[in-house]
Order: structure tokens, then C-alpha cells, then sequence
């Protein structure tokens, strides 16, 4: 009775999720700090991918440029969770002389999602970068600058603030996509809360914690790129 | 080089029973998105505040839940809280990536029919039609040229997303794959008694990539003619 109203203003609902959460505190901690800990290597891996290959495709350096274009087609036109299977399943098997890979449900599950936020935040810094007027890299040659100085003092700084809203989605993602990690069965928040749901038959409870916390992770994330965006908007944008 | 004796079944397994789910899926949940999205999008340009936030916060959950999650509530929280609300997976899959699509389409939609000028709704107005009328008979049809790349877009995400309703067992190409895989590591005569992991799951991403490429270039094509 008390579920079928959770909808309506029925405050036992409220109460047994509270005490959902104060019976499962510990797992629950555990399970969000892995969350954000696979999410913040995968965003780091991400970042420093997305701004190499950014700029290698920007730059149109040879081999490497068709090389990032390839990875960058590739993971964007497949689905990350079958990148995972492929990851976590298809690598255990040997081929030929090559023995099988076996790798951690840990490993798969920043890496994964690393590859993935690096192929999209590849090409929003190749954008940002191509939108960085050539007249201002001229600027920076005459200054004097050489082609690397001029990269790290000119182009860096203006395209890496175009980049910023749309790679600041792509970390948005890679958080939602740790989520994935739960047909791998390591145990992030979504498959530590359906373990606890699992045990406990409190399926509206859990449910309703689980997607608070992504929510309110997801949300802190957006309102950030909103501050962050006015905060280092440049100044012909803020006039 | 020929293929191995085991390949045809399997072939046949994830085409004919696999791909067939996925596109069912696709396709129920990319003429949903699309419907309700445009509906909710237009409705999000009325100027009538309650209107508008609840607009808002259906689009801020969906777009902001994992899928995952949201196919989860739909299959597992949903009967919970009533019995008459029971899916079978492809169902409750397709209404979680409908929830999901629908809040991607409002958002453009919303943008696409605010960048029609003004005139557009007066002349509109002035030939007697209805808010209803003005907006199914002159603003949205100026404006889906615009909603065009975006959905092609779309489409190829919904596509993808489709795997994820493997989780709740939906024998969609991706759980057909993994059926295939875990009856051939059985002894025959059901399997053949080895790992093809690497070969199947190889397979399913390139059935993915034939699929979703050309859709992407469409989509970057589309973008470009309209700019």
C-alpha cells in the first residue's frame, strides 16, 4: 500500500528510503567512491587523449591524424557496451599463436569508458581547435612564437575554451557510462544497489536512491559547465 | 581461408533473431522519441511557467539517468510499485530509450521552432489558423529541415543504445551474440566445445559499424547543406 501511493504524498515511502540508505550506508559509499574513482581516471585518460589527438588532427600530422580518425570512427560508430564484451570477453580468447588477454573487471572498466570519452573528446578539441581564427596563430608568428609555442600560447588557450562545454559533456557520459560496468559485475554503484536490492526486495527504495545519486551527480556536472563557462569565457564573448 | 563449420548457425542465429530485435527496437523507439519529443519541444515554447518547468524536468531526469538505470526501472521498479505495470523486455527497453530519445528530440525541437522569425506565426495567425494548426501546418514543417541532421543523430544513438536492453535479457544482436558464444564453448553436439569470443563479439561491432557509419556521415552531410 505504502509503494503504490510513493507517487502521491505519502510520507512512509520518504522514511523507508531514508532508512534504505542508513542500513546499506557503508556498501553504498563504497559503491558511489568507485563510481567516481573509474570516472575520474577515465576523465583524465580522456582529457590527455582528446588534446594529443585533438591536436593531431587539427594539425592534419600525417599517420598519426588517419590513426586518430580511424579510433575516432570506430568507437563512435559501435556501441560502448559491446566495446566492453569486447573488452572484458573477446580478448580472453587466444588467436593463432597470440594467447588470450584477461583483464580485470577494474581495468575494463576505466578503460573502456577511457577509450570511449577519448574518441569523443578527440574530435571536440579538434573542433575547438579549428575554430581558433588563423589570423590569430599569424599573430602569434609574427610575435615571433615558433609553431609549438605558438600551439601551447595561442591556440590552446582560446580552443581549449571553445572545447570546453562539449568535452565537459563527454565527461557527463563517461559518468553515465560507468554504469555499464554492471554486466561486467564490478561492483560500482548501479550493480552494488541492485545487489542490495537483490538481497533486500526494497526494489523501490533502491531504485529511487540509485537514480537520485546519478541525478544529482549528472546535475552538480551541468550546473559546473554553466559556472565554468562564464567563468573562462573570453572576453569578446562576455562583452 | 574458409569459414568454420559453426559460423552459419551463429550467422543466421544473431540476423535473424538478433538484428530483427534490434531494429524492431530502433525503430519503435526512434518513431516514439520522435512524436513525443516534437510535442513536448513545441509545448516547451509556450510562454506558461508550470507548463514549462514540468516540460523541463521530465527532459533534465531522462537525459540525465543512465539509460541503463532507466531500462532497469522500467522492468524491475515499475511492477513494484503496481502489477499492471509488468513489460516484457523489449517493451519496457523501448519505453526507457523512448524516455531517453524523446528528451534528446524536445531539446532540439525547442531550439528549431524558436529559430522561426516571428513573422511565420503572425502570417500564420492572420490566415486563421489555430495555435494547433500554426504550428503542425507552418512552423513545423520550416522547422523539421532543421530537426533533420539532429535525428538522423539520433537515430544512430538509438541504434547503439538498443544493446543496452541486453541487460534485462532482450534478444536483441548483441545477447544473441553472447547465446552464441556460451552455447559454443558447450560440448557437441550442442557446441563445439571452444571459446569464440573474440570472432562473435568482433562481429557484432562490425555489424554496428556498417549500420552506424553511413548514418553518421548523413547526419555530418545534412549539417553541412544547412549551414
Amino acid at each position: 500500500m505504502t509503494t503504490v501511493l510513493a507517487f502521491g504524498l505519502d510520507f512512509s515511502f520518504l522514511a523507508d528510503t531514508w532508512s534504505f540508505i542508513q542500513d546499506n550506508f557503508d556498501e553504498l559509499v563504497a559503491g558511489l567512491r568507485r563510481t567516481i574513482e573509474v570516472s575520474l581516471i577515465a576523465i583524465a585518460g580522456a582529457f590527455v587523449i582528446g588534446l594529443v589527438l585533438g591536436a593531431a588532427r587539427a594539425y592534419r600530422i600525417p599517420v598519426v591524424s588517419q590513426l586518430a580518425a580511424v579510433y575516432v570512427e570506430v568507437i563512435r560508430n559501435t556501441p560502448i557496451l559491446v566495446q566492453i564484451f569486447f573488452l572484458y570477453y573477446g580478448l580472453t580468447q587466444g588467436i593463432g599463436p597470440w594467447p588470450g588477454i584477461r583483464l580485470e573487471a577494474f581495468t575494463v572498466a576505466w578503460l573502456a569508458v577511457m577509450i570511449w570519452g577519448g574518441a569523443f573528446n578527440t574530435e571536440n578539441f579538434r573542433a575547438g581547435f579549428e575554430a581558433v581564427p588563423a589570423r590569430y596563430n599569424e599573430a602569434g608568428f609574427a610575435l615571433g612564437f615558433g609553431r609549438l609555442a605558438t600551439f601551447l600560447n595561442v591556440t590552446l588557450p582560446i580552443g581549449g575554451r571553445i572545447a570546453l562545454p562539449s568535452s565537459i559533456n563527454t565527461y557527463i557520459s563517461v559518468v553515465k557510462n560507468t554504469s555499464l560496468m554492471y554486466v561486467i559485475s564490478y561492483p560500482e554503484l548501479t550493480t552494488t544497489v541492485l545487489q542490495i536490492q537483490a538481497l533486500t526486495l526494497q526494489t523501490v527504495e533502491a531504485f529511487t536512491v540509485l537514480a537520485a545519486t546519478y541525478l544529482i551527480l549528472v546535475w552538480t556536472m551541468s550546473a559546473l559547465i554553466r559556472l565554468l563557462e562564464s567563468h573562462l569565457a573570453l572576453p569578446e564573448d562576455a562583452r | 581461408m574458409s569459414l568454420p563449420d559453426w559460423s552459419g548457425e551463429v550467422a543466421r542465429y544473431m540476423l535473424e533473431e538478433g538484428l530483427r530485435n534490434t531494429l524492431k527496437i530502433a525503430a519503435i523507439a526512434l518513431v516514439g522519441s520522435t512524436l513525443v519529443g516534437i510535442t513536448l519541444g513545441t509545448l516547451l515554447t509556450i510562454d506558461f511557467l508550470p507548463l514549462r518547468a514540468l516540460i523541463r524536468l521530465y527532459i533534465e531526469i531522462w537525459r540525465g539517468l543512465p539509460i541503463l538505470v532507466t531500462i532497469f526501472i522500467m522492468f524491475f521498479a515499475l511492477p513494484a510499485v503496481s502489477l499492471s505495470l509488468r513489460f516484457d523486455a523489449l517493451t519496457a527497453g523501448a519505453i526507457a530509450l523512448i524516455l531517453w530519445g524523446s528528451a534528446q528530440v524536445a531539446e532540439t525541437t525547442r531550439g528549431a521552432v524558436q529559430s522561426i522569425p516571428r513573422e511565420q506565426h503572425e502570417a500564420a495567425a492572420a490566415l486563421g489558423f489555430g495555435w494547433v494548426g500554426r504550428h503542425a501546418f507552418v512552423i513545423m514543417p520550416q522547422a523539421l529541415r532543421r530537426l533533420l541532421p539532429p535525428l538522423v543523430g539520433l537515430l544512430v544513438n538509438i541504434i547503439q543504445n538498443t544493446t543496452i536492453v541486453q541487460v534485462i535479457g532482450a534478444a536483441e544482436l548483441l545477447e544473441a551474440a553472447k547465446r552464441q558464444v556460451e552455447r559454443l564453448t558447450a560440448p557437441p553436439p550442442a557446441g563445439v566445445g571452444e571459446i569464440h569470443s573474440f570472432e562473435i563479439y568482433g562481429a557484432v561491432m562490425l555489424i554496428f559499424f556498417c549500420i552506424s557509419f553511413p548514418l553518421t556521415r548523413l547526419s555530418a552531410y545534412l549539417e553541412r547543406r544547412l549551414s
